[in-house]
């Protein structure tokens, strides 16, 4: 007994003793690692399901109906709504982008589905809602009828034919290669074993890995996110549309494009949902219109010519499709 | 020593030869051990045995009363250190929120930011920085996560700098950077925050929970040493024909007292303990919460306009949060009355700015959404603020509430904690004082 009471006490002490304020340190919240997405297989361009070229569009009709005039199908569904509502990129510069000083989204691609909203409603202001999409959700959004038409540096091929629609081809782009200043290569073939960007589901991540397997490609949600890892040091190199890339080099005085080295054709097509043939007609004829008129010329002058050269003459429009 | 246990009693006749016949084969052939065991032995004995076990006892409850005041203190004292620590980890929360929601409604305008919304941009991370290093210095346990918190911090810092200073040079890839610090902080910083939040939450649980634990240990030690001593006076008053031992008496009377005493302040101090918690605590919970997801809200509100068109994510990430805000306000309601007025307008403006981008009208929503002149009196940065503003006055009062009313339980107590040992020696004096009284009788 006499023995007991003192063990009794000092286990009773000891087991107080638990909160004495000695804390377990907190602990660190264990992040889910992010898995990384395996890079695309490169497959040969399929030929087009209906056996045409993947360039040939709607054939226009002969005079556009004027924003007075009656109109059916799409396009009084859109003139209904009283705004065209077109999927643009707004990080795309020169092409897309947003002006921060003005937070006007402007480009080269905005001035053509500016032209096709002046086409239906006499002018663009007012009638235009620029949502701003990224480069997977393109397709997506056309589908879902969430835009009317996609104008994001989008090219015409027949895998895409087979899930939208595309207008004719309205700028020939082509795949280029931006490495840093002082860079001594001159070719995509001597980048093996390199970390080149390219955004995630674009034509761009295909091409470069059919061109050169031996690099080490790694993804962005958008172009300007792979000018992030650029910058950042996390990518050498960025692979993408010459458009986009003048675009990339304009904002970093670091960085070069490889303008002797043109590894693929990137026509350029503005996106439309499948089904809507009245609408893509349509669209085609403004772009005719503003072929020959000298406004795609003007609007290729003020936003791509400085970084891309002088172009005689824009691309030609091939016609074909009919339903 | 031994020698008195052969000693005739003088008062009890009968008892005595027989307890010294029975001894004293025992003590010659037991050696030491038989001379503990005689020492034990008899009347004599027993009162021994009594004496320490009541003395012990009462040293024991001493220790107990000690122990139960001094755990109460301890858990008040550490319940109001981690309710400061677990409100300065709801600062830095709210603080880095809201610094986040100035940098991506800065976005709204561009280049050229407003200049009170940099300054408190600034001020909010300077506030979260301050309180990272008083919040590492309070608790040593939480300093790792803090230490991680701050790493994620500087990156997120340096994204935004580098997102300001492309978009002062309009170039587009400012809104890259603003991006992906916002996803530095969303997917890196707040995680670690919530963590912290968490644990603080916990120690503070486990603390209130501990007060009302100090007032088992005085009820118990004190009922067991009044058993003790009722037993000892029971016997002894048997054994030695005296109605009652007054120093004995005295000793009981004294663990009564301070059992009574001790555990009376004890349970009032525990219940005004767990009235802050379940009033003034729980309100100072809800209107953290209700801040940080207003402020969660209203970043959304701005990422929904940034994404133009396809922020559905983000207008959803609002909906979530505004809701969060009533359920938290709903909590605390009848004392956030104006609070909810003030929520109520900006939801409704929200609502407008929500319209206005839905109908196409996004420079519209934009006007809305960052205010200034062109906005007019009822923006939505205006009622923000209105909110802000009321809701972290009460959130102050709030919380200086509950440390008021915890340093009010811990001064109300009787100082047991170091009187409780004392106590229990003297109670162990007059049992000993008391017992001699009738071992002398056996001399």
């Amino acid at each position: 007994m006499k023995k007991l009471i003192p063990i009794a006490a000092t286990t009773a002490l000891l087991l107080t003793a638990c909160s004495t304020g000695n804390y377990a340190a907190t602990q660190i919240p264990t992040k889910p690692s992010p898995s990384a997405a395996a890079p695309p297989t490169p497959t040969e361009p399929k030929a087009c399901t209906d056996g045409k070229d993947p360039l040939a569009s709607y054939v226009p009709p002969a005079t556009l109906p004027k924003p007075e005039e009656p109109v059916t199908g799409y396009l009084k569904t859109i003139r209904d709504r009283k705004r065209l509502i077109a999927g643009v990129s707004a990080d795309s510069l020169h092409l897309g982008a947003r002006n921060p000083i003005t937070g006007q989204i402007e480009g080269f691609d905005i001035d053509m589905v500016k032209a096709v909203a002046t086409a239906i409603f006499g002018t663009w202001e007012g009638h235009l809602e620029l949502r701003v999409i990224s480069s997977p959700q393109r397709i997506p959004s056309l589908q879902n009828g969430s835009v009317d038409i996609v104008a994001r540096n989008m090219t015409i091929n027949c895998e895409r034919w087979d899930q939208i629609a595309f207008s004719a081809e309205y700028y020939r782009s082509g795949q280029k290669t931006l490495v840093p200043l002082n860079a001594k290569e001159t070719s995509v073939k001597q980048l093996s074993g390199k970390t080149i960007c390219a955004p995630a589901g674009s034509t761009s991540l295909t091409n470069l890995i059919k061109e050169n397997p031996a690099v080490k490609p790694i993804t962005a949600d958008s172009d300007t996110g792979c000018l992030v890892l650029f910058q950042q040091g996390k990518a050498y190199g960025i692979s993408g549309d010459d458009t986009v890339l003048a675009g990339d080099a304009a904002q970093d005085p670091y960085a070069k494009v490889l303008t002797a080295e043109r590894f693929s054709e990137e026509p350029y097509g503005l996106g439309i949902k499948k089904g809507n043939v009245d609408f893509v007609k349509f669209v085609n004829g403004v772009l005719a219109q503003m072929k020959s008129s000298g406004a795609w010329m003007e609007s290729y002058n003020a936003w791509l010519m400085p970084d891309l050269g002088k172009l005689t003459t824009p691309p030609p429009a091939v016609y074909g499709r009919t339903q | 020593m031994t020698q008195t246990q052969s000693a005739p009693p003088p008062s009890v006749a009968a008892a005595p030869p027989q307890g010294a016949a029975g001894q004293a084969p025992n003590a010659r052939s037991a050696g030491p051990r038989g001379a503990v065991a005689q020492w034990f032995e008899g009347t004599p004995g027993r009162m021994r045995a009594f004496l320490i076990l009541a003395a012990a006892m009462s040293v024991v409850f001493g220790l107990a009363a000690a122990q139960g005041f001094s755990q109460s203190d301890g858990s008040l004292e550490r319940a109001q250190a981690n309710t400061a620590q677990l409100v300065r980890i709801q600062a830095i929360h709210t603080n880095l929120v809201s610094a986040n929601a100035d940098a991506t409604n800065a976005f709204l305008v561009g280049g050229l930011e407003p200049p009170e919304q940099r300054a408190h941009f600034v001020n909010s991370m300077a506030a979260a920085a301050g309180l990272i290093a008083d919040a590492a210095s309070a608790q040593p346990a939480d300093r790792e996560v803090l230490g991680a918190l701050n790493k994620t911090l500087i990156t997120y810092e340096g994204l935004i700098e580098q997102a300001r200073a492309n978009n002062r040079q309009g170039l587009p890839i400012g809104s890259q950077y603003l991006k992906d610090a916002n996803s530095v902080l969303q997917d890196d910083s707040l995680p670690l925050v919530k963590a912290l939040v968490e644990a603080n939450e916990k120690r503070v649980d486990a603390e209130f929970d501990g007060i009302s634990k100090g007032t088992i240990w005085i009820l118990v030690g004190g009922l067991l040493s009044l058993v003790v001593f009722v037993i000892t006076l029971r016997w002894l008053a048997r054994r030695t024909h005296r109605y009652l031992n007054l120093p004995i008496a005295a000793g009981a009377a004294l663990v009564l007292l301070t059992t009574v005493i001790g555990g009376v302040s004890l349970a009032s101090a525990s219940g005004a303990a767990k009235d802050t918690r379940n009033s003034e605590y729980e309100r100072t919970l809800a209107l953290s919460r209700a801040r940080i997801a207003a402020y969660d809200a209203r970043s959304n509100e701005s990422l929904t306009l940034i994404a133009r068109g396809s922020g559905d994510a983000f207008d959803k990430a609002y909906n979530t949060a505004a809701a969060e805000v009533d359920n938290q306000l709903g909590k605390s309601s009848g004392t956030t009355d104006g609070l909810q007025q003030a929520w109520a307008e900006y939801k409704q403006v929200h609502s407008k700015v929500r319209e206005a981008d839905s109908s196409g009208n996004w420079d519209g929503a934009v006007v809305m959404a960052v205010g200034g002149e062109k906005a007019g009196t009822n923006d939505s940065a205006q009622t923000f603020a209105a909110f802000d503003a009321s809701s972290s006055q009460q959130l102050t009062a709030s919380s200086d509430a509950v440390a008021g009313d915890l340093t009010d339980a811990r001064d109300g107590l009787p100082p047991i904690g170091w009187l409780g040992i004392p106590i229990g020696f003297v109670a162990a004096l007059l049992v000993a004082w008391g017992m001699s009284q009738r071992l002398e009788e056996y001399r």
